[in-house]
């Protein structure tokens, strides 16, 4: 209980205060203008006291004797003496105009609104920064001038920056995956092209293949490309990315079904839960325990039983009984859009039956899921590890925050589609858009400010994300991010210079957004 | 209807519709198999959209249920199970509140959060909006460049300005006077380090620049004719803000303290580095993220201390869910 009456006596000190202040500043204006003489001298005196405190207070060093000598009570009492006078004097000599007054208590009250905030976003952002910034130049104990030795050793240790395995970028899957899928895209855009008279046609399904080729080929890149700051980079292209498309998707489709605001609310929850008590959650959910015991975690426990369905236990067929029905609905699907000439259905059945296929083979042939043959062809579990694993560990992660972030998304773009004009939304209607044409043509390019915003609050969020790591991994197997390295460089090593060169090299990922909001805001007014 | 239905799936952009329909080869014999065909490719999204909330909602779903089971049953089986066992116990909730060497503690912890969110969410919400007051409404030399800096420091992330914030709050500020030897105290040493006041001082500080500029957003939208006539009146600026500009804001202050508030109880990094070792002022997310650490005696509570710690923001999200959805959008739509 004790704490919780810290936090009412200091709200009460806090708000008594200002209130405080307030009211007396209120009062002294109200008095300038009748007492201008005594308020002058009044001030003089406070000013002088100030001073004289000021000056018999300042020290030439923290353990040493104050610069002035003697008590400070006398010259506290001294400068208000002498500032009263020569307020006295100042204030009987030059009686203030009506105009005069009326531009200083303007200034003056300008500054009782502004001050308190200017002093706390000074005193608790500015300086630090600054000296975060001075601090980063030195050494470990913030003593001996290391000019940016900090910063090369960021960018020179195997830990943050690992370039060396730049060549299992080309071996990895993902990276022929994005290959055939920026191949598919060109395809279909020159065919579209080519088909309207021009060379390339973009259609919203084609930049969403390239998009999706895009996100393949930085997960190629970040899962060979390791360190510190490499997995900061992940972090803020994955997560950004797959937040906003995943709220998007969650915000359009909302806005055109039944219960939207059930929906709405249950994707959203997670926006409630602390990033501490998300990694719990989702600790629970990755948990990988020895094969012969009961998976406790949902997902593993999900891909040991399907390790199960192998062809000897006849759990297989079943399977593949039910996948290769789903497949037959699709090729007749399939059938049905070659027929009306309705190439997204064609094509879109055709790529969905692809999947499934595959999960046929595998049934049939090597198995789905956790589980190795063992010698009398019996399964034995093999578990996922999904936090432990690296690089895609930090894919696990990302989840998280992604699961946390989509919510984010879908709120605000939703609020943003129900913002866009009806009557543009009718015109477009009347002229023969379809519901299709209506989104891709009208509604989306509505909110591509709206997207962005939501884009660049999310990178500045990722950007810093520690919460999470620290609780799941702790920058353990691979999963090291900035924030972290930074507190645990600065508060567990008190390793000043290098924790606040990593603080810096934070800050100055931040720095491009900031310049866009100051634009934005420069263009708003 | 079929034509319709027909025009919302395909059909490149500008193609001639009814020369769509006339190509078709099947006839009008198929049109109701079409119809049907053509309804379930319309309900896709639905599913999609109701798949993507069960995602979302069995993580937290699974954590509730595990935190209603026993330490053996936790152990022993996934959650799924416990829908056939039953044996749902409350003892996980009471262990994890009461202090205790096999307990969470987590009473203290809770009260120690209030101490800190409170202060944290009353604090800032006075002083910004004297100040997006006077950004909206008093005209100053240098206004606007004031204005766009502060709210620019938005986007600063927290991690550059705790070391120092830590070395002021534990040994106070001082500067050195360059070329002299004389020290200038900026903040004195209050020793308070290791203390709430030190956490909500700095959610204070961080909380600003979000605070006045959605408080801006909403006092600059106020019509100024009110101020207007008040001034004829012979009202000063003291009195607008505290009778006009305060009632008319409170949905955007309700907004900002409800954001603010789950912010700052949710907060981890802030409370970490500004406590340090003072286990006794440890707040909930603090506790929680220990007990997670230990992988031991008291991972059986884990469920439910997370839950005890989400509890709190969750009843704020579900009964003031509009106010926090209005500051999040007028935080980042209008602009």
């Amino acid at each position: 209980m004790a704490a919780l009456w810290g936090a009412f006596i200091g709200v009460v000190i806090s708000v008594g205060a200002s209130a405080a202040l307030f009211w007396g500043t209120h009062r002294l204006f109200a008095l300038v203008e009748r007492r201008w003489a005594i308020v002058a001298a009044v001030s003089g005196a406070i000013v002088g006291a100030a001073a004289g405190a000021l000056l018999s207070g300042i020290r030439s060093g923290p353990e040493s004797e104050p610069l002035l000598a003697g008590s400070q009570l006398v010259w506290i009492l001294g400068g208000a003496a002498v500032g009263g006078l020569a307020g006295t004097v100042a204030g009987l000599r030059w009686p203030l105009s009506a105009a005069r007054i009326g531009a200083v208590q303007s200034r003056l009250r300008a500054l009782t609104f502004v001050g308190p905030a200017m002093l706390f976003v000074a005193l608790g952002l500015i300086i630090p920064l600054l000296r975060t910034i001075y601090l980063s130049l030195f050494d470990k104990r913030g003593t001996d001038f290391r000019g940016l030795a900090n910063y090369g050793e960021i960018f020179t240790n195997a830990q943050s920056l690992d370039l060396s395995g730049w060549s299992g970028i080309f071996g990895s899957q993902l990276f022929y995956g994005a290959v055939v899928l920026f191949a598919l895209m060109a395809a279909i855009a020159l065919y579209r092209g080519r088909r309207r008279g021009v060379r390339a046609d973009f259609s919203p399904g084609t930049v969403g293949i390239g998009l999706g080729a895009g996100l393949l080929l930085s997960f190629a890149v970040f899962a060979s490309l390791r360190g510190t700051v490499m997995n900061n980079l992940w972090w803020v292209v994955a997560v950004t990315f797959l937040s906003t498309a995943l709220g998007l998707l969650a915000a359009v489709i909302a806005d055109r079904v039944k219960r939207e605001s059930l929906a709405k609310s249950l994707i959203f929850l997670p926006m409630a839960i602390s990033f501490v008590g998300a990694g719990i959650i989702w600790r629970f959910m990755y948990i990988a325990r020895p094969p012969q015991k009961n998976q406790t975690g949902l997902l593993n426990a999900l891909w040991v039983w399907f390790g199960t369905l192998r062809p000897s236990s006849g759990g297989a067929w079943a399977a593949v009984a039910v996948l290769a029905a789903v497949t037959v609905l699709l090729a007749g699907l399939c059938a049905f859009g070659v027929r009306r000439r309705q190439t997204a259905i064609a094509v879109g059945s055709a790529t969905a039956a692809i999947p499934l296929l595959w999960l046929i083979y595998r049934f049939v042939g090597p198995g789905v899921g956790g589980s190795v043959a063992g010698p009398n062809d019996e399964p034995i579990a093999g578990t996922i590890l999904f936090v432990q694993e690296s690089p895609y560990n930090n894919v696990w992660l990302m989840v998280v925050l992604i699961w946390i972030q989509t919510g984010f998304a879908m709120v605000i773009l939703s609020a943003a589609i129900k913002a866009v004009p009806a009557d543009l939304i009718e015109a477009a209607r009347v002229d023969g858009a379809d519901e299709r044409q209506v989104f891709f043509q009208v509604t989306l390019p509505t909110i591509v400010p709206t997207i962005t915003v939501v884009m660049t609050a999310m990178i500045v969020l990722v950007m810093k994300v520690f919460d999470i790591v620290r609780v799941m991994t702790n920058g353990n197997f691979g999963t090291q991010v900035i924030a972290n390295e930074m507190w645990q460089r600065s508060f567990t090593e008190f390793n000043l210079g290098l924790g606040s060169a990593l603080a810096v090299v934070l800050f100055l990922g931040v720095v491009p957004v900031m310049g866009l909001n100051i634009r934005r805001m420069q263009r708003g007014e | 209807m079929s034509s319709t239905v027909t025009r919302s799936d395909g059909a490149a952009p500008g193609a001639p519709r009814p020369g769509g329909r006339a190509r078709d080869p099947a006839g009008r014999g198929s049109d109701r198999l079409g119809a049907v065909i053509y309804r379930f490719l319309r309900s896709i999204p639905a599913w999609v959209l109701w798949l993507m909330v069960i995602i979302w909602s069995v993580p937290t779903g699974s954590l509730f249920l595990n935190s209603f089971r026993h330490r053996d049953d936790q152990r022993a089986s996934g959650w799924w199970t416990s829908f056939t066992e039953g044996n749902w116990t409350l003892e996980n909730y009471s262990d994890v509140l009461s202090s205790g060497q096999q307990t969470g503690g987590l009473w203290q912890a809770l009260l120690n959060s209030f101490a800190i969110a409170i202060p944290a969410t009353i604090i800032p919400i006075a002083i910004a909006a004297l100040a997006a007051y006077a950004f909206a409404w008093i005209p100053f030399r240098g206004r606007e460049w004031l204005f766009i800096g502060t709210v620019s420091l938005l986007a600063l992330p927290n991690q550059v300005a705790l070391l120092p914030l830590l070395q002021m709050f534990a040994g106070g500020a001082h500067w050195t006077i360059p070329g002299t030897e004389t020290v200038l105290t900026l903040f004195p040493d209050f020793s308070l380090a290791g203390t709430a006041t030190a956490v909500w001082l700095t959610h204070t500080a961080f909380a600003l620049p979000f605070a006045i500029f959605l408080l801006h957003n909403y006092i600059s939208t106020l019509p100024g004719e009110l101020f207007e006539a008040a001034r004829i009146d012979g009202a000063d600026h003291f009195t607008i803000f505290w009778r006009i500009v305060v009632p008319l804001s409170v949905p955007a202050l309700a907004a900002f303290a409800i954001f603010q508030f789950l912010w700052t109880w949710n907060d981890y990094l802030i409370a970490l580095t500004m406590l340090g070792a003072a286990g006794e002022n440890y707040p909930a997310t603090i506790k929680i993220a220990s007990m997670a650490g230990e992988f031991g005696l008291r991972e059986h509570l884990l469920s439910a201390g997370a839950f005890v710690q989400a509890g709190v923001p969750m009843l704020v999200f579900f009964f003031l869910q509009r106010f926090f959805v209005r500051g999040l959008l007028a935080g980042s739509v209008k602009s």
